[in-house]
This record gives structure tokens, sequence and C-alpha cells, in this order.
């Protein structure tokens, strides 16, 4: 087990950069998500932290040590590929164990430690089949099986739960979280699905463009997001946001429909502003009306699409609502829930 | 009784669904054991014609102890029948020797093409090359385009060179040739074998504990096997059959069995029998490398490896 520091890490194919200096620090024993939208970066930093993409400028420390250079063998880190990338001409004892065969470690140990992992997966009844022979689940769980039976410093997952159906990858969300738990090495876990990042990690990384845009717990970003590519991020369904501008105390949408605001932050009387709230922070009977486009009950709640100030937002309730599409609600947002954020720059303002 | 009513009407119903199902594929394999028979029929012309007489040959017969009696005149002239086997023969030294060279040669260049044509498959597959103007798939298409010269045009640059290297009537010489001769395709099939391969299974043993020649020896040679024995066995063929530099190139010592199997064609006319036991002493050997490495040729090896 390790920590891993980066220190202003850059990536760039000739001109062009990817990564535009990256840095964090990830404690040793913790589970820190890189999450984003596809082509932010984040997979590229994974691979770059695994020695598999050089790279161009800054640091990269895996237990206090530079690894910059280090072959991707030298480095004690085990990678699990979004694609699985198991050998189809070994079966899945010899899959696990081929890493530990290329240390010369003894036969009847290989086999040990082969056989332990595989009880913590349930793989071994498939020890002797290869892997074409095996379900997807399973051959996630080989790839599992490979990065944890070396006892690396890093474990590093590569979007591993994305080619897996929606059932089996909470399943198996699960079981990589218990395993976490149980084995507690350091781990860095990179997706683009926000929901698996918020469920999974001790820490999220927010990556965009090869930007950090914010780096904090689950519950920090969800709550307190830093500007509005988090707050659009984080959350299913997605931050309802109206755009429209600060006046005095209160604040006006862009079609004069005023909504309520505790208190506005000093100064910013006359200013362009985001105003944001989660979709289950509004309740019902306020003093706003919105038009109902679409109702949704799922049994445990109620999603309401409906437009407000002409803007569609989405409001999720725990109450059974008996209007029909077209009548009008009225709700309220919950004010201590209301973000605003400068319309400009995009950061948040309260 | 409801049962049955509807057993027999879902009968009745499937009936000509399943009658096209046997038509098809009856259609299928009648049409499989015609080109078969296309394919396979000049070999067995070639095996039977060696045991017939000059009668047998010229009249066509083709079913041996119906339309004639197999006779060893062809394998006799080789020193190869039951009866001449113990006796000196300088026809079968001969065929011998040139049946070694022509092996040796075949074998050795293909080898030799396969090791050389799978390192830079390997690298044109998966590093990324720069040669003045050229990229990877400019000289992927520069090695293929060698394919395009007629050998004719190589024939007295060939000369003059290997006079001066003394190569002159050299095995040696044989096999480096054949080897550049080969290399093109072997390359080509290679570069197309490691494409398939997902560059993940090498990075996967790179954090395992490769080094890159490790993951290519450990992991990427072995699942390309099927790709290797295809470029192999072609090799084989294509130098086994190799004719014309055999003929310029060589003089004595280390002829091959094509240019013997020409030179059959004498004065007095075709003698088709002892032709027909060289052609297919000259056979053999091919049918028994594809025969064994055949299995090895199997599509599908990456299955299930990712996903």
């Amino acid at each position: 087990m390790a920590s891993v520091d980066l220190i202003d890490v850059r990536k760039a194919y000739g001109d062009h950069e990817v990564i535009h200096g990256v840095s964090m620090h990830i404690a040793d024993g913790e589970f820190v998500a890189l999450v984003g939208p596809s082509g932010c970066g984040k997979s590229t930093l994974l691979r770059m932290i695994a020695g598999l993409e050089p790279i161009t400028a800054g640091e990269v420390h895996i237990d206090s040590r530079i690894v910059n250079d280090l072959e991707p063998k030298d480095r004690d880190i085990a990678m699990v590929f979004q694609n699985y990338a198991l050998y189809p001409h070994k079966n899945v004892a010899n899959n696990m164990g081929f890493a530990l065969q290329l240390r010369g470690l003894p036969k009847a140990e290989v086999e040990g430690r082969v056989r332990r992992a595989a009880e913590i997966l349930g793989l071994v009844p498939y020890l002797a089949r290869y892997p074409r022979q095996l379900s997807g689940g399973q051959r996630q769980r080989v790839a599992m099986g490979r990065a944890i039976v070396r006892d690396p410093k890093v474990f590093l997952f590569d979007e591993p739960l994305s080619n897996l159906d929606a059932k089996l990858r909470v399943q198996m969300r699960g079981e990589i979280k218990e395993l976490h738990q149980r084995l507690k090495t350091t781990t860095i876990y990179v997706t683009h699905d926000q929901v698996e990042a918020m469920t999974m990690a001790d820490r999220i990384v927010v990556l965009h463009d090869g930007v950090v845009e914010q780096i904090g717990s689950p519950l920090e970003l969800y709550d307190n997001p830093a500007n509005l590519f988090v707050a659009g991020f984080i959350g299913s369904p997605a931050m309802n946001m109206v755009h429209g501008t600060i006046r005095g105390d209160g604040f006006v949408a862009e079609d004069g429909t005023p909504l309520p605001l505790g208190r506005a932050p000093a100064g910013s009387d006359g200013r362009q502003v985001i105003y944001g709230f989660r979709p289950e922070h509004l309740s019902l009977g306020g003093p706003v009306s919105t038009q109902i486009t679409v109702i949704e009950p799922t049994g445990s709640e109620t999603q309401v699409i409906a437009k407000l100030a002409g803007q569609k937002i989405v409001g999720v309730f725990r109450e059974r609502i008996s209007a029909r599409p077209g009548e009008t609600l009225s709700v309220g947002p919950n004010l201590a829930s209301v973000h605003l954020f400068d319309a400009q720059s995009g950061h948040r303002l309260t | 009784m409801t049962v049955m009513a509807h057993t027999q009407a879902r009968s009745r119903h499937v009936t000509p669904v399943r009658l096209g199902r046997i038509v098809g594929k009856v259609a299928i394999y009648a049409l499989l054991i015609f080109w078969a028979f296309v394919s396979l029929f000049p070999i067995y012309w070639t095996f039977s014609t060696s045991f017939k007489k000059a009668a047998n040959v010229m009249k066509g017969h083709l079913i041996p102890w119906i339309d004639y009696v197999p006779d060893w005149l062809g394998w006799r002239s080789l020193g190869l029948s039951p009866d001449t086997l113990f006796n000196t023969s300088t026809v079968r030294d001969e065929f011998l020797n040139r049946f070694e060279n022509s092996v040796i040669a075949s074998l050795s260049a293909s080898t030799l093409a396969v090791v050389i044509g799978a390192c830079a498959a390997y690298g044109l597959s998966r590093f990324e090359y720069k040669f003045g103007p050229m990229k990877n798939k400019d000289i992927s298409f520069f090695f293929l385009s060698q394919l395009i010269l007629p050998p004719v045009v190589l024939a007295m640059p060939f000369l003059v060179l290997y006079k001066e290297l003394a190569f002159l009537d050299t095995r040696i010489g044989l096999i480096l040739l054949y080897t550049l001769m080969v290399l093109p395709i072997v390359i080509w099939i290679m570069r197309d074998q490691f494409d398939t391969i997902p560059i993940e299974l090498e990075q996967a043993a790179m954090v395992d504990g490769c080094s890159v020649w490790g993951a290519f020896l450990r992991i990427v040679l072995p699942i390309a096997l099927p790709g290797m024995v295809a470029a192999f066995i072609l090799s084989v063929i294509l130098c086994w059959n190799e004719y014309f530099f055999a003929a310029l190139l060589t003089s004595t010592h280390a002829k091959t069995l094509p240019v013997m199997v020409a030179s059959q064609t004498g004065s007095q006319g075709i003698s088709w029998w002892s032709m027909a036991a060289l052609s297919a002493a000259a056979i053999l050997p091919l049918i028994v490398i594809g025969i064994t490495l055949e299995r090895y040729i199997v599509k599908g090896l990456t299955a299930g490896s990712v996903k």
C-alpha cells in the first residue's frame, strides 16, 4: 500500500496539450474516483500513473518515490482494463498467476495465492477454464483477480464496469467496494459514470478538458459544487439551472419571474447569475408556479418535468401528485440549498 | 386430443421450412463436393499417372485395377520402386540431393522469413515510424510493392551480386534470396494478425511484469500463432515451387526439385510416368506440412480476451 502524488502533471501530443497541470494527493488506502465526460483526460491520467503513457511534464510519486521514468513493471501497480485484457491462451489460474510466475515465485505459492484470490472472488470452479468460456461478469472478476493476487501498492481501474449490463454493474460495484474495504489498497478508479464515483469513492476528482474542476468527498461535491460544470455533472437527475439577474436581495429570471433567494452575496446587485437547485430540493406549495410537462410516478417518489420561467426543470417529490400535464404546480426551492453561479466564469458565488 | 391436433398442425406448418433447409444443405454439400473434386483431381491424377504405363497415359485411363493395372514404371525410373530401391541409382541420388536442397532451402528461408517478418510486422503494427515522408502505412506498402517487380528484372543484378559474393550454386545463396522473396507476404500477413490483437493485452502484460520483448514473446506470439503458421505454410509453398532463380543461380550443388521436374521434357518427348512420380514426390512434403500444421490455424483464438 502506498500514497500517490501528482505534481503539476501535464500531457501533450505534439503541441496539443490534453492534461493541463494536474496536482493531487491520494492518501494511503484511499479510494479515489477520477470522473468526467469522455475525452476529459481521466484515462490518460490513469495510464500515466501506470506508466503506459509517457509524462510530458510534472512528477508522479508512488509511495514518495518519483516513478516518471520507471517501466510499468517496476511501479508495483495492478491495473484492471476496461475490456479486461485477459490472456486468451491462458486459463483463469494462469491469467491470475502470470505476474507471480514472472516474479519467479515457487509454484506452490503461486497456486496458493491464486486460490485465495479465486475464493474471494468466487472463481474457484472456473480456474481451469479459458476466458472465452466465461461470461462477462466472470471475465471481469478474473481481471480483478489478476490484480489482487499481486498485492500491489496501488490498484488502477479503468472503467472496469462499463461493459457489464446494468444489474451486474450494480452488483460488481458493491463487490469492488467490499474488496477495497477488505484489502485497504490505495485505489484509483476511472469512470464516466458519476453514480459509480459517488457510491464507491472516498474522494472524487472531477476532470474536464484536462483540468481538475474539483476534488472532494462525494457529498461535498454534491452539496457544494465549486462551479457550474461540477454542479451539472454530479447528481442525477442533474441540477436545475435558471439564467437570470440578482436584483437587490432577490433573483429575477430572464423572463422576469422572481425566484426566492435567502440573501444575495454582498455587492452582487445587478450581476448576471445562474440560479441552481437540485430536483429533490423543491417542495410543493411554494411561491413559484410551474407548468407540468410530464409526470413520472415511480412509487417511492414522483418525478415531474415542468416549465419554470420559460426553462425546463425537473423536480423529485416524495409526495404522490395527482396533477396532470398542462396543469400548474406551485413549488418552492429550499432556500438553504440554492446555489448561485457567476454566469460568465461559472464559479460558485455562495 | 387438442395437444395432438396442435402438434399435427405445427408439423404441417413446419414441413416446407424444413424441406427448404434440407434442399439448401444438399445444394451446399453438392457444391462443396464438386469443388473438392476439382481441387483434388490434379493430385489424384499425378499420383495415379506415376503408376501408369505409356499406353494407359495416352488412353486416359483413370481408375486403377479397372481401367489399367498399376505398374512401378515411373518410380523405377527414379530408382524408388521396390525392385530398384536397394540397387545403386544415379537418378535416385540426384533426386534425393535435390529433394534435400529443396527441403533445406524452403524450410530455412521460411523460418527466417517468419522470424524477421514477425518482428517487422510487430513494429509496424505497434510503433510509429517515420522514414522521410513515409509513415507506417507507406512502409508497409513499400514492402508489399516489392512483389510487383517481376523477378526477371532482378536476374542480372543477382547473377552479378552472387558471383561477387561467391553465393552462386550454394544453398545459403538460395535461402537468402527466398527469404527476401517471401518476406513481403509474411510481413503483410503478420501485420494483419498483430493488428487484431488488442494492445491492452500487452499493456496488461507490462503491468504484470513483462518488458516489451517479454510481452511480445509470452503474450503476442502465442496468440499470433495461427497467422504465423499460415505465413509459414505459404512461404514453404512459394519457396518449394520457386523455379526461376533456382534455374538461374544454381548449377550442380544447390539445384532444387522444380528444376529437375521441368527438365523431364527432353528431346524424346515427355516421359509422363517419371514426371508424375517426380511430381508426386515433390507434392508429398507440402501435403505433410499442410496437414501437420493445419490444426494450428484456429480462428478466434483471441475470443474472450476482451469485450
